[in-house]
């Protein structure tokens, strides 16, 4: 994979202006919200995804069952480096920091596509603008996984063997593009994504509603209820 | 060769030489314990040798499930090789691990590590996927660090100028990864050479069983960390993904309708840490915590750090620690100086009793300077954890006490005179250590499955196939619920059991059938699924078999359906759920056959003395219920409380060795058996040594 050279620890400051410079006025309009904040490459829009995955930290045990099952369904083998959403944890650490699950926010103004220069990352009309590489256009030139604003980035950029080793970028796709997809139909926002239907506790949840952009708070929710509770867990 | 990284490595510490095995030369016996007894035949061409020899091989095996999609069985590292721990010799022995390892060993292009020889100087093993590099511990500070210490520090190392949380870049090529580097370290307790002397993973993740953690230390060997970005292919990812959420939707707790709460055997259990402090479970902020592609965690992580995934013998160690508190914190002590949790909590007892009658204490019969008066404190069970780990008075002085402690419960008992005459304390049952001078488990005269799989192998087999026979009929008597007809029970598993199914008294166990051919044929069954489906392709132990499931149809869980749809899917080999069971038969033969090399034979195949007179009881006082034929009727019998009959015993050995196909007078596995296992070379081995 091509090395990141920084990293930014939060969102990005040129994002953050972006999005709070309107913010400031809006008064709860979300239309206005998802009008003012969209972002943009060159002049034009670009249309929000229609799905996102979020995440509950608390609940996810860390099996990284979902690791797996991302890279089966995409790449058709087992390798967690490969993986679109990444579970990191500390074994000695306290709960809940010992644990932190990181995947893709399809954001609403995706600065990777914005830095993307063969145009190879874009939101992907026929698969509901979900943020996707186009790897035949995709030249591993790490771009976007310098763009990302997220640490660690929620882009990797290694070597492909479906393209004879070359370096290509990947992202969560939200299992649009999954040649191992075990339904017929395969996934993107309007099929299933394999994290989703894999976790064993239910700690990642896929939405069609636009999360809260600043922040962690719109997209590491809260997803247990009371039969959680009745294991001996905190229900938040 | 889908399922499998390719290679193992091969390391000779007192050579420093490295060099790679194809895994396809071990291909036949699938992966773990088989692959790991094959390598370990082929290596030690001595097998006498004790466990302290550099000769001796120490093997770290995956399996082509590892690292993979099949749920609870792609986490678990299998170790074999001579152990230290048990008596009359330590045998050829085994343990095994659950967390991050035997994955990560994988992703980063490894099948398995085969350890052989003595390093002349500390070292460490730095595998980088296919960079490996035999390390000097003093470079780091290793040793002399705790396994928690250890662990961080490799972690510290490994990252380089990189932070976890980001991506890190593991090696100059540039490979990436967010994940922190599997780590198994010895702690002080192995740098010692204590008996007890386990092997750490993360937190809680221990190989306790064998003294491998002692191994490690007289080879110089501090820990082996291993990082991977690699991949593992297997035969039908599609059919993989369907196949995991079949079992999720067909078999798997549903949190949404929660028929159990508190279990965690099967795949009806939802994710409950298995913490069994006497002093409850904690109730502060918490998560389950599971190894790589487990269906539910049975370990915790704590919002103050303290008990970080200790669950089993480990929680119950301090059993009379006064607060739960110090429960928790001692179960961390056991973890970071690298004790074996069973032998701890079952010898601590031991004290107790020498203790309360009299024998121990400053100036006493046995002079022991720990602190009675700290009992039940933390700082008791630090003295003693600390006094074994670094054989001296516990508080950094010299003393005999913990040196000879090091050595082991029965070791420590016999050098003390404990096992002297008509009142030995392996004839009184004060000292419980049934056999092979480990610490009891399981009521063996009641459990027998575990009884007779304990003294017919080499260890306590810590297997919890039939586990839940003693523990829901227990439980729902002594809680005076419904239990449902035990002859339905017993139909439904046994006819799981290939090739012996439909044989439903395998599962009587009442006293008149504690001897027959029937529980023979459960033994053996039980010996071979367990060789193969779980030391072999090393599916949990608390997850498989699945036989009993109150999500599953007609209340029966996936077991004879699910562990070959998983192998196939991930290897593409076609097994039946007898093939497994058939090469559990192959390498349950090799295993008998490298003991009966190192000096085996059936008179040594014996329960210490109290087992034979003294009545069973559990500790709890309430007597323990399994399924059984009474009065010519199936129904729930009281199995604790009855003794083993040493002539009855002897006789059911005669027998199970004839149908083992072995000498009925030695124990030995014949040529032709073995010729029909295709074992000809073991058999020729056994020639040349005279055992035949």
């Amino acid at each position: 994979m091509k090395s990141k050279s920084s990293k930014k620890n939060k969102l990005s400051r040129r994002s953050f202006l972006k999005c709070t410079g309107t913010i400031v006025f809006v008064m709860g309009s979300t239309s206005y919200l998802l009008n003012g904040c969209r972002g943009k490459k060159g002049e034009s829009e670009m249309a929000v995804s229609d799905g996102y995955l979020v995440v509950d930290v608390e609940k996810c045990q860390g099996c990284l069952t979902c690791m797996l099952a991302c890279s089966l369904v995409h790449e058709g083998v087992q390798n967690p480096s490969l993986s679109r959403i990444q579970i990191l944890q500390d074994s000695f650490g306290k709960f809940p920091e010992d644990l932190s699950i990181e995947q893709c926010r399809q954001c609403e103004a995706p600065e990777c596509v914005e830095a993307c220069p063969e145009n190879a990352l874009t939101a992907n009309t026929e698969f509901g603008n979900v943020r996707m590489v186009d790897k035949e256009k995709c030249t591993g030139c790490g771009s976007c996984f310098e763009a990302c604003p997220y640490t660690p980035a929620r882009l990797s950029v290694m070597e492909d063997s479906a393209f004879n080793n070359e370096l290509k970028s990947r992202k969560c796709d939200l299992c649009a593009n999954t040649p191992h997809h075990w339904e017929k139909k395969g996934g993107g926002p309007g099929g299933k994504q394999a994290c989703v239907e894999v976790c064993p506790v239910g700690a990642i949840a896929f939405t069609q509603k636009l999360p809260i952009q600043e922040g962690m708070s719109g997209y590491k929710v809260n997803l247990r209820d009371k039969n959680w509770t009745k294991l001996g867990y905190l229900n938040g | 060769m889908n399922g499998y990284a390719g290679k193992i490595l091969s390391i000779n510490l007192s050579i420093r030489r490295i060099t790679t095995i194809p895994t396809k030369k071990y291909e036949q016996w699938v992966g773990g314990h088989g692959m790991g007894s094959a390598l370990f035949f082929d290596m030690v061409k001595d097998k006498t040798i004790d466990g302290f020899n550099p000769e001796n091989v120490i093997t770290l095996m995956s399996s082509p499930l590892c690292g993979t999609l099949v749920p609870s069985g792609a986490a678990r590292t299998e170790i074999q090789g001579i152990g230290v721990q048990s008596l009359p010799i330590g045998w050829f022995t085994r343990s095994n691990f659950g967390g991050r390892f035997s994955s990560m060993l994988k992703y980063a292009g490894w099948d398995g590590i085969a350890i052989q020889g003595q390093a002349d100087s500390r070292v460490w093993i730095d595998i980088r996927n296919d960079e490996v590099k035999i390390r000097e511990c003093n470079d780091l500070n290793l040793w002399g660090t705790d396994t928690w210490e250890c662990q961080k520090a490799i972690w510290k190392d490994v990252t380089g100028e990189g932070t976890y949380g980001d991506w890190i870049k593991i090696n100059e090529k540039g490979d990436m990864t967010t994940q922190r580097p599997a780590v198994l370290a010895i702690g002080p307790a192995g740098e010692n050479l204590s008996r007890m002397a386990c092997l750490i993973h993360d937190a809680g993740n221990g190989a306790g069983q064998g003294g491998f953690g002692a191994v490690f230390g007289k080879k110089g060997l501090k820990a082996i960390s291993v990082i991977g970005t690699g991949s593992i292919h297997v035969n039908d990812p599609k059919g993989l993904m369907i196949s995991r959420l079949w079992l999720k939707k067909k078999y798997s707790f549903n949190l949404k309708n929660l028929k159990i709460k508190d279990f965690t055997m099967g795949f009806q259990s939802p994710p409950v840490p298995m913490a069994l402090y006497s002093g409850g479970k904690p109730r502060i902020g918490q998560r389950p915590q599971a190894c790589v592609g487990c269906t539910a965690g049975c370990r915790g992580r704590y919002e103050d750090g303290i008990g970080n995934e200790a669950i089993c013998f480990n929680s119950i160690f301090y059993l009379f620690g006064k607060t739960l508190l110090i429960q928790r914190q001692a179960a961390d002590l056991l973890n970071r100086y690298g004790l074996n949790a069973a032998e701890m909590f079952v010898g601590e007892l031991y004290l107790k009793k020498l203790r309360d009658r009299g024998f121990i204490g400053k100036g006493k019969a046995i002079d022991c300077p720990l602190d009675f008066k700290q009992y039940g404190e933390l700082s008791y069970a630090e003295q003693l954890i600390k006094a074994i780990s670094y054989r001296n008075d516990g508080k950094g002085d010299p003393h005999p006490f913990g040196d000879i402690l090091a050595e082991g419960f029965v070791r420590a008992a016999e050098k003390w005179g404990r096992l002297e005459g008509k009142d030995s304390d392996l004839k009184t049952g004060l000292l419980r250590f049934p056999h092979w001078g480990l610490p009891v488990h399981k009521l063996e005269r009641s459990q027998l499955d575990w009884g007779y799989g304990t003294i017919l192998s080499d260890r306590d087999i810590n297997e919890h196939c039939f586990d839940m026979l003693r523990a829901f009929p227990t439980y729902l008597k002594l809680l005076d619920r419904r239990l449902p007809p035990a002859e339905v029970i017993v139909q439904g598993i046994t006819n799981k059991m290939e090739p012996f199914q439909g044989d439903k008294k395998m599962l009587d166990f009442s006293t008149e059938n504690m001897y027959s051919e029937h529980i023979i044929k459960l033994v053996t069954w039980h010996r071979h699924y367990t060789r193969f489906w779980k030391q072999s392709a090393q599916l949990c132990d608390f997850r498989w078999p699945d036989f009993l499931n109150l999500y599953g149809p007609n209340k029966f869980g996936a077991t004879g359906i699910a562990e070959q749809r998983f192998f196939n899917d991930v290897t593409g080999k076609g097994f039946s759920f007898l093939d497994g069971i058939n090469l559990g038969k192959k390498i349950w033969n090799l295993d008998n056959a490298i003991w009966i090399l190192q000096g085996r034979h059936r008179d040594m195949v014996r329960f210490a003395d109290y087992i034979y007179t003294n009545p069973g009881k559990t500790s709890s006082g309430y007597p323990e219920y399994m399924p059984g034929i009474k009065n010519g009727k199936w129904d729930y019998v009281v199995t604790s409380g009855r003794h083993f009959d040493e002539d009855k015993f002897e006789d059911f050995k005669t027998r199970f060795y004839r149908f083992q196909g072995w000498d009925e007078k030695t124990g030995c596995p014949t040529r032709k058996t073995l010729e029909s296992l295709a074992l000809e070379h073991v058999a020729d081995e056994l020639e040349k040594n005279g055992k035949m």
